[in-house]
């Protein structure tokens, strides 16, 4: 079996990172095609933010597994089906003018690798691609990126005391600047780099 | 008018259909893969929201045109594909013009179709322009409601293509209220939202 699974939503599909997945030997395959089997013997699994959430509780019980089994889950979106027991639903940032949604990096983490905030606070002079608010990270977890205005922790890696990790970005797929002229393309290849070498926590914080 | 959101799972269509100012205008919630079987016989309005998975529509096609024959209206919000599950819709894909509003002098591209349309008494026409995702033909008989400056349509209202009624746009609403990123999308599903619950009346009163 494949060792990485990228679940393609059906919306903002990013041709450039299909290829990328294809150029590593990394599986994409659409929701409405995976049983539950499908989910077991990975060692990554990717998740879309526009991603059908509901169908997805029906494979809850074979993330958990994923999870338990030491996998990595990296998820993006705003979360609002109780998909992972441990996690709670995403809360907006109380404000949305340009200053509420500047972002600040709070621990450095090799996704991120030489990603300016400034490109991910801005797109094209716009602010707010990158995240509005945040889905809260729980105890344990390493904040990477929050709004400096309210702090709402956009992305967060947790080693799970159960087992397994999370890799959570509470907004629009983080890859989706793969074409971008900005240093947030990087974030695409970096993340699947990451995952190759094993998807190593970060260093003080290998959790149990 | 009992309308029922027809949901795709995904966070926007949650934020969209919970969010406490829109709920009052919903009466039921159906799954999309879930549509090709649903009960419909209490639905007056199926209200497609934006961005869904086409595979999930073109799977109740027949649901729809039964829905359809019956004398019923299908909001079709964009992004869907609604020219894969909708007979008479044509689309033609665009370049999206995301950032258009930034260069000096900057035109949207949409323009007013039936000022007197009953729309019009909800919205106005900057609560309709975001972005586009490509334009529609007007299909005989249908009423643009708004038109692009090349003589297409991105939002037409049309009760003339076979039996019930179709309101089909390009606009994705859902999208961009549910992921808190488009003031103009709020406004817009403010407004629309009303209008379609008290009926979707096609002609201003005034007219």
């Amino acid at each position: 079996m494949n060792n990485v699974l990228h679940v393609r939503a059906i919306s903002h599909e990013l041709p450039a990172f299909t290829a990328l997945l294809q150029a590593r030997g990394m599986v994409s395959r659409s929701l409405r095609n995976l049983c539950d089997a499908d989910f077991l013997g990975r060692r990554a699994i990717l998740i879309e933010a526009h991603i059908d959430q509901r169908t997805l509780m029906d494979h809850r019980a074979v993330l958990r597994t994923h999870l338990d089994a030491g996998g990595t889950l990296v998820f993006n979106g705003h979360l609002v089906y109780p998909i992972f027991d441990e996690l709670a639903p995403y809360r907006v940032a109380a404000g949305r003018s340009v200053k509420d949604l500047i972002v600040e990096r709070v621990h450095a983490h090799p996704v991120f690798d030489g990603v300016s905030c400034d490109d991910l606070s801005f797109r094209r002079g716009v602010a707010g691609f990158y995240g509005r608010g945040a889905n809260p990270a729980p105890p344990g977890a390493v904040v990477l990126h929050r709004l400096q205005e309210d702090g709402s922790p956009l992305d967060w890696v947790w080693q799970r005391p159960a087992g397994g990790q999370i890799l959570m970005h509470g907004g629009n797929t983080c890859w989706m600047y793969l074409d971008d002229a900005s240093s947030a393309a990087r974030i695409g290849p970096q993340l699947l780099d990451w995952i190759e070498a094993g998807a190593p926590a970060l260093p003080g914080n290998q959790g149990e | 008018m009992r309308i029922a959101f027809v949901d795709g799972g995904t966070y926007y269509h949650h934020a969209t259909f919970n969010d406490p100012a829109l709920r009052r205008y919903f009466d039921d919630n159906i799954h999309a893969p879930a549509l090709a079987r649903a009960d419909l016989a209490q639905v007056d309005c199926l209200y497609v929201a934006s961005r869904q998975n086409p595979v999930d529509l073109i799977a109740a096609r027949d649901a729809i045109a039964d829905f359809l024959a019956a004398g019923k209206l299908v909001v079709a919000l964009g992004e869907s594909r609604a020219d894969l599950w909708l007979d008479d819709v044509q689309w033609r894909p665009g370049e999206v013009n995301f950032w258009w509003w930034r260069e000096p002098g900057a035109d949207s591209g949409l323009r007013v179709g039936d000022a007197g349309h009953g729309l019009f008494e909800r919205i106005s026409l900057t609560d309709a322009t975001w972005h586009r995702h490509g334009d529609l033909v007007t299909p005989p008989g249908a009423v643009s409601v708004v038109n692009t400056v090349d003589g297409q349509s991105v939002l037409y209202d049309d009760a003339a293509s076979g039996p019930g009624r179709r309101i089909v746009t390009t606009l994705d609403p859902c999208y961009h209220h549910g992921s808190y990123f488009m003031p103009a999308a709020s406004r817009f599903l403010h407004g629309f939202l009303p209008w379609l619950k008290d009926g979707a009346p096609a002609r201003a009163a005034s007219d």
